[in-house]
């Protein structure tokens, strides 16, 4: 008896895996909540509760904004095998990348579109020295993009507590508010900056067009599955590597622009800016097993994961580490779902 | 709509009137369980609720301050009709939330922006930071006093400087070393600098952050501390000396009484400022409740000799007497009265003044005395 790869599992297969690990994690959470004292019932109601009304959509909808944009670049990026677990410190450059535009250029109507361009290019710039650190000298992409993650977190911390930090801030560490030019619009009385939806819809689209449709793509198809074959086929593989890769970065980029610009109006101490977006969306990217189009279907559903935690922690004033491990369980029962799909039991030797 | 508004408001203090039970939800920056700032918050939130029968009550903990306006969003839609906001940071999203639900009361501790549905207070230890300053004045041997300290704001810095006047007040010579953490909650940076103060000389501590940290690593080296926020004593019996503690739920219940009575609405909020001290008995000095200090060390301090007006005195009789004068509904003593110099001999209270509310909510300047780094100190 063995597992082996099951290359091309059946869509019943994956929904029944998918069924029985949300089933038996359904369990270990009802039980969770019993032994905190609340109805298994009612906190299942609450988790899916934020379907359920437009205050609730809104706030799914305002964490799938950066876990759509990274999520779908990151797809791209696995796919060609280029492991960027940098996400988070790319969305924040991109966040450092929109501050100064939006607080030392002079603003006019063109501003909103610089600080995508700025974020977005330094968001790129980051992975790219990653990029090249790898297609130069064979470096780890996983531990140098790690590793950035932390220059960016304390580049972010000096520059509010120190040249950024705002005159009318009273001592926070935070910089002044963004002046109205570099405020993106919000839907209604919500936080849902809909410019960044619309670019993260339209991303996840276009690159998966870009992988499936053209001669790039199949290209970078073809590094991701098989480099060897790649290089006899006479790839640029270095190049191709670098180009995903900085995508992956630019999209990073514009998540960081997006938080910054469509709900802090402010850059401020790093871990208030993104609340891990960069780290849930490698999750998002994963489960979509290297097609940015799925994205679109994981980023919402990690969205709700987070959202229906928060209306768990609300609702039932439940101990924030409590809906951790809610949301912990939830998460690992999809990772188990992913990696027993595409496995499956012989019975043989 | 305007015109509704009225009529809604009659209704909602109908409802309110026939027994319904009134909502006040809570919105915390730490985890209730942190034993300083959220737990006095939430400590405050339960007694209200034993003391109110008609009070129901909701929180929330571990809120960032940026993401605050969501949970705003949230709790009005689960018809809370009060809501605490019990960190500075939350300014904005306050504000920005009484605009969008004008018929809520909010109350934001800490605050310094109200509007007609956004009162502000605070329950300030200034008085008692300088009382725990005398003790530490003599009770430091080697004349430099630790501090870890949270934010550079002017709530820390009054409460440092007030710390800083008690400490010379008793040795003036002695320093008190600051260093900040720039963090509410963080117990690896809190023991970072506590050992960092420690190797510099400091032999007694006090700060401001919410967990006993300082005060476990202070004893370890055998220096005395003092409690912040809740009491502290069980976590180091031999060397706690006294602390501040807060009593949130004085003001909680006042509050939500007067709410429920129909003295504030959603429209006379705009004056509403708690600024509650000693005489309201929002705060109390003590390593627990009731014990304003140690047993232990009150012979120390009997001992030990001050200067007050050309005569001595014990330095616990001190403490006694100016506990029990600013516990009186009138105090006569005040830690800010002139003449008081900042450490740059910069008159800040002219001889003969107290600090004005203003004054003492907007302190930027440093006490003589105080040693270390003081962002935002004025030229």
């Amino acid at each position: 008896m063995r597992w082996e790869l099951d290359p091309n599992p059946s869509p019943g297969k994956v929904a029944l895996t998918y069924g029985l690990f949300l089933a038996l994690t359904l369990l270990a959470l009802g039980v969770l909540f019993w032994a905190y004292g609340v109805s298994p019932l009612k906190a299942y109601g609450l988790l899916l509760s934020p379907l359920g009304d437009s205050l609730g959509l809104a706030e799914v909808a305002r964490r799938t904004i950066p876990l759509l944009l990274i999520g779908s670049g990151l797809a791209l990026a696995f796919r060609v095998g280029f492991f960027n677990i940098g996400a988070e410190g790319q969305l924040l450059m991109g966040a450092v990348g929109a501050a100064y535009v939006a607080l030392f250029l002079p603003s006019g109507p063109w501003t909103l579109v610089l600080m995508f361009l700025v974020g977005g290019g330094l968001g790129a710039f980051w992975v790219g020295m990653a990029a090249w650190l790898r297609v130069r000298f064979g470096a780890s992409e996983i531990l140098t993009t790690l590793m950035q993650n932390y220059l960016a977190y304390y580049l972010v911390v000096y520059l509010v507590a120190g040249p950024w930090k705002g005159q009318f801030v009273f001592g926070f560490l935070y910089t002044d508010r963004f002046p109205q030019e570099a405020q993106l619009p919000r839907l209604g009385d919500t936080l849902v900056h809909g410019p960044t939806l619309l670019l993260g819809v339209l991303a996840a689209v276009a690159l998966h067009l870009l992988l499936f449709r053209t001669p790039l793509g199949f290209e970078w198809r073809v590094l991701g599955e098989n480099p060897q074959v790649a290089r006899y086929l006479g790839l640029k593989g270095g190049q191709l590597l670098l180009l995903a890769g900085a995508l992956s970065g630019l999209l990073s980029g514009f998540a960081g622009v997006g938080e910054v610009a469509g709900i802090h109006l402010r850059l401020l101490e790093p871990a208030q800016i993104s609340l891990g977006y960069g780290f849930t969306a490698i999750l998002a990217a994963w489960l979509a097993r290297g097609r940015p189009l799925l994205v679109l279907l994981t980023a919402p559903l990690l969205g709700l994961i987070l959202a229906g935690g928060d209306a768990l922690k609300l609702s039932l004033s439940m101990p924030f580490r409590v809906v951790d491990v809610v949301a912990g369980l939830l998460l690992l029962a999809l990772i188990g779902a992913e990696a027993a799909s595409r496995h499956r039991l012989v019975w043989r030797r | 709509m305007r015109k509704l508004l009225p009529l809604v408001l009659v209704l909602l203090g109908l409802a309110l009137g026939q027994g319904d039970k009134l909502k006040a939800c809570f919105i915390y920056v730490g985890p209730i369980g942190d034993a300083g700032w959220t737990y006095a918050h939430d400590l405050g939130r339960k007694k209200a609720e034993a003391a109110l029968p008609w009070l129901e009550t909701r929180y929330v903990e571990s809120v960032p301050e940026a993401q605050a306006l969501p949970v705003i969003d949230r709790f009005v839609k689960e018809g809370c009709q009060v809501i605490f906001a019990t960190s500075f940071g939350y300014m904005e999203a306050v504000l920005e939330g009484a605009k969008k639900y004008p018929n809520v009361i909010f109350a934001h501790a800490t605050g310094i922006k109200r509007a007609p549905n956004v009162a502000t207070y605070m329950a300030d230890f200034y008085q008692v930071y300088y009382l725990n300053g005398l003790a530490a004045g003599a009770l430091s041997k080697t004349g430099k006093v630790g501090y870890v300290a949270a934010f550079p704001i002017p709530e820390v810095k009054r409460h440092i400087n007030a710390f800083t006047l008690g400490v010379r007040a008793v040795n003036p010579k002695a320093q008190v070393l600051v260093r900040w953490i720039n963090a509410w909650y963080d117990p690896a940076k809190a023991r970072e600098a506590t050992e960092a103060l420690l190797a510099q000389g400091a032999d007694v501590f006090a700060f401001t952050e919410d967990t006993p940290t300082v005060i476990q690593t202070a004893a370890k080296k055998g220096a005395y501390s003092f409690g912040h926020y809740t009491p502290m004593l069980k976590f180091a019996p031999n060397h706690v000396v006294s602390g501040q503690i807060v009593h949130w739920d004085v003001i909680y219940i006042d509050f939500l009484k007067r709410v429920k009575e129909g003295v504030y609405t959603a429209k006379n909020l705009e004056n509403v400022d708690y600024f509650w001290l000693l005489q309201h008995k929002a705060v109390e000095m003590g390593a627990d409740y009731g014990v304003p200090i140690n047993p232990k060390h009150v012979p120390l301090l009997q001992k030990a000799q001050m200067t007050v007006g050309g005569k001595k005195v014990s330095v616990y009789d001190r403490i006694m007497a100016l506990m029990k004068d600013m516990q009186s509904p009138k105090p006569t003593f005040d830690p800010f009265t002139g003449p008081i110099q900042d450490r740059k001999g910069m008159v800040r209270i002219p001889a003969g003044k107290k600090a004005t509310l203003q004054e003492l909510l907007s302190m930027e300047w440093a006490a003589p005395g105080v040693v270390g780094d003081w962002p935002g100190e004025p030229k």
